[in-house]
Order: structure tokens, then sequence, then C-alpha cells
């Protein structure tokens, strides 16, 4: 098959992933949107739209900066139909990024292309089926498996998922780019020691951080190109 | 009947699971999708089949995390509301979060089974579903023309120099993002470490970056490419075990 057919099937399929991620976008906000009216009904105990109202002033505003920030900086790294799928299945941070990140970094995609896109689908998909099914075992066995999920002596275990990931994820990321890595770590260390009640918003400080990092790496990106131009010129 | 009762009732399981399995399927169909699209563009099929079981692998001790979760605000919401909301569009940090800030918004002192009524479970339901639905929304009506955008970025007014220039930094700019995104949370331990908080979130970090070290030290030393799948996965289990042990220091 040559490249312009490749091209082509390609660019099909990301045209019917839009159409097909917006359709089941549409459709699982209508479904969990409507939960809530329909266990009112089973319930009689419709949702108190006044309460729901001042509730939504007063914390909903803080989600929607926060959903704004995460929708920006990670759908780049997503790709389109994994943006899709991410958004509807949720534990971006703590899963699907860093899952993606790995699927991509195993296989050697790069951004922007097909491949990236495909990867990127296929890691999410099955990061949320393993989700689901182990959530409905869980579940299923709620009442067996609860005083071994919750003994004391597994908690810090459990309490300590989210620093187990970023840490393995951190040496793996930060060997090969310590110069870009060094010096981010050290400004949210200082902002996280200088301002401790920061440590509440831990998911706003990856905009900066985020920021710092990409600066430092454009800066070293440009001077690497720059001194491969000159090789390139001597020659 | 009390309200968890009426809260843990097979009527609302129901409810929760249907929604629960809708997206189980629409997961299903997008893996397909993006198998099938990858064999007709001619991708190498071992890598999207490594690509499945890494993913599988490195999910199942973050969703038992998830499953936490679950249990954590079961005692208050009942079981099948926290279940439909981690597994589908929630998060485990934000989920406990906006269920506590929502009880105190409909004006229940916190969130507790024993000052928890229908009524308020509802509009919390409700407030938890809007709160976070945020992300679906922009896919819906923005992420077409957003990753055009990303795919094809527009000339600028310098030319094709600067466009030259930049060609490449796509993957170092979202790998420096990654970085950035790590670097806030290990920031977030020492700042906690050094303000008399817990030190035990440090060195579970530590330790997963020393585990993951030996798995690619054994990766680059034997050439076993196979440990990559498992490597995340391994790192995590080995950190989170020695969290039991120092949690008994801290």
């Amino acid at each position: 098959m040559n490249d312009e057919k490749k091209q082509a099937l390609y660019e099909q399929y990301l045209r019917s992933t839009h159409r097909f991620g917006r359709l089941a976008s549409v459709l699982t906000l209508a479904l969990l949107l409507g939960a809530p009216f329909v266990i009112g009904v089973y319930l009689q105990a419709m949702p108190d739209l006044g309460a729901f109202a001042r509730g939504f002033l007063s914390i909903g505003l803080v989600y929607l900066v926060s959903c704004i920030a995460e929708y920006l900086i990670y759908v780049p790294m997503l790709g389109a139909g994994g943006s899709y799928l991410a958004f509807i299945t949720g534990n971006l941070i703590n899963m699907k990024i860093p899952c993606a990140i790995n699927a991509r970094d195993i296989v050697g995609a790069k951004s922007g292309t097909a491949e990236n896109e495909i990867i990127s689908t296929l890691s999410i998909a099955t990061s949320s089926l393993v989700t689901i099914v182990v959530l409905f075992l869980g579940v299923l066995l709620l009442i067996p498996l609860q005083p071994f999920l919750q003994s004391p002596v597994l908690q810090p275990a459990f309490d300590n998922v989210v620093p187990a990931l970023f840490g393995a994820m951190a040496y793996k990321y930060y060997r090969g780019n310590l110069k870009v890595a060094v010096f981010p770590l050290v400004i949210m260390s200082l902002l996280f020691i200088l301002v401790p009640s920061l440590t509440g918003s831990t998911s706003f400080m990856i905009i900066p951080s985020g920021a710092i990092a990409i600066g430092l790496a454009y800066l070293f990106f440009r001077r690497e190109n720059g001194r491969l131009s000159e090789t390139e010129a001597q020659k | 009947m009390n309200i968890l009762s009426q809260l843990n009732s097979p009527v609302i399981y129901l409810i929760c699971g249907i929604i629960v399995l809708f997206v189980a399927l629409v997961c299903v169909v997008f893996a397909v999708r993006a198998y099938r699209a990858g064999k007709a563009i001619g991708m190498d099929v071992t890598k999207m089949k490594r690509t499945i079981v890494a993913s599988a692998t490195f999910a199942v001790l973050p969703s038992v995390g998830i499953l936490l979760g679950v249990i954590a605000l079961s005692g208050s919401l009942g079981t099948p509301w926290p279940w439909l909301r981690l597994s589908v569009i929630g998060a485990l940090h934000y989920e406990t979060q906006v269920a506590e800030a929502a009880a105190e918004a409909v004006g229940l002192g916190g969130l507790s089974a024993s000052l928890m009524t229908a009524k308020a479970f509802t509009t919390i339901a409700l407030l938890m579903s809007v709160c976070i639905m945020w992300g679906m929304v922009f896919c819906l009506f923005s992420l077409r023309k957003y990753s055009a955008r990303l795919n094809n970025p527009k000339p600028r007014a310098e030319g094709k120099k600067k466009g030259l220039a930049l060609a490449g930094f796509g993957d170092v700019a979202m790998t420096a993002m990654f970085i950035g995104l790590v670097s806030a949370y290990l920031g977030s331990y020492v700042g906690t470490l050094v303000s008399g908080g817990s030190w035990l979130p440090l060195a579970v970090a530590l330790v997963g970056a020393a585990a993951m070290g030996l798995f690619i030290l054994i990766r680059e030393k034997k050439d076993a490419a196979w440990i990559d799948s498992f490597s995340v996965a391994g790192s995590m289990l080995i950190a989170m075990t020695a969290a039991i042990f120092l949690g008994k220091l801290a």
C-alpha cells in the first residue's frame, strides 16, 4: 500500500473518530446528568436546584478552571481518540496520562503521528477497561474484600499509589532529560516549602511547572539545532 | 428503610450499572477501531499488542487504589454511585473533595451517612456530575478544531524559517510537559516533608525511582525489551510494598 492510500485511510479514521467521540460524549453526558434525576424519581426526592446553583457557584467554578487547564494540556499528549476516551473515563493524572506516555515511549511513537494516535487510544481504552473490571470485581466482592483492603497494615501502600507511580516515572523521564528536569523540580520544591498550603492545589501547579520545563526544553532544543546547523554548514 | 439501604438498592445498582456498561462498550469500540485502523495503515501488530499488555499491567495497581476511593465514599453515598463516578469520568483525587464540598454546599455539615437525606444525595450527585463534566464538553465542541490546529499549526508571520526551527519540537515539548507534571508532584512531597508533614510520600517515590532504575538496568544489560511492559507496574508494586514497611517507622 502506498503512502497516499495510508494517509487517506488515516484521515478517514480520524474523521470517524471525531464523529464517534462526539456521539459517545453526548450520550455519556446525557446519562450522567440524567442519572441523579432518575434516581430522584426512584427515591421520590428530586435534586434541589437552588442548593445545586449555590453549590456550583462555590465549588463548580474552581473545577471549571481546572478542566480548561487539563483540556489544553492533555489533548496534545493524547491525540483525538485518546482525548475523547480519557475525558469520558476520567482518572487522567493518576492513570491515563502516565499510561499513554509510557505506552508511547515503549513503542517509540512520535507525537502528532498516526502511530501515536493509535497507540494512545489503545492504551487509554485498555487501562479504562482494566479499571472498570477491577472496580466491578471489587464492588461484587466488596464485603469479603473490605477488611483486606482497609486493613491498617496495607493502608500506607494504598495511600501512596501516586507517589509510587510518579517516583517510577520520574526516574524514567529524568535520566535522559536531567537538564530540563532539575530547574522545575527545584522551583516546585521551593514553592511548596515556602507556601505549604499549595499542596492542596498540586494539580494547578502542573501549569507553571510544565511551562518552565517546556521553556527550558525549547532553549536547549534551539541551542542543539543551532549547533547541528553550524556543523552542517562547516561540512 | 434507612438512607444507605435506599442508596444501595438494586434499582440504583441497575441505573449505575447500565451507564458503566455503556462506557465499557465505548472503550471496546474505540480499542477495536484503533486496532483495525493501525493494521490498515500498516502499523506493526506487535507494537499494538505490547501497548495493550503494558497498559493492562500498568492499570491494575492504580485501579485498586481507585477501588479504595469507592469504599471510602460508599460509607456516606452508598456503593453504586461512587462505583459509577470512579468508573466513568471521575478522578480519585477530585471525587472525594467534590463530594465533601457538595455536601457542605447543600447544607449538610459534612459528608456523613447520619446527615444524608435522599434530596441531599440527588443534589450532591448532580453537583458531582456537573463539576467534572467540562473536559467532555470541551471535547464535544472544540476537540476537532483544537487537534487539527495542533497537527497543522498556522504559519507565522516570519514564515517558514521559524516553522523549520520548531520541526521536531513536539515530542520534546510533550516530554517536557510530563517532566513538569511529575516535578510538581515530587515538589509537593518535598514541601510536605520540610513543612513538618509526612516523609513517606517522598520515600515511596524514591523507592519507586530506584526500582525503575533497576528494571532499566536489567533491560539494558540483558537486552530484555519485554521488561518495559512491566517495569512501571513492577516499580509501583515494590514502592507500595516498601510503603508498608516504611509506614511502621513514620
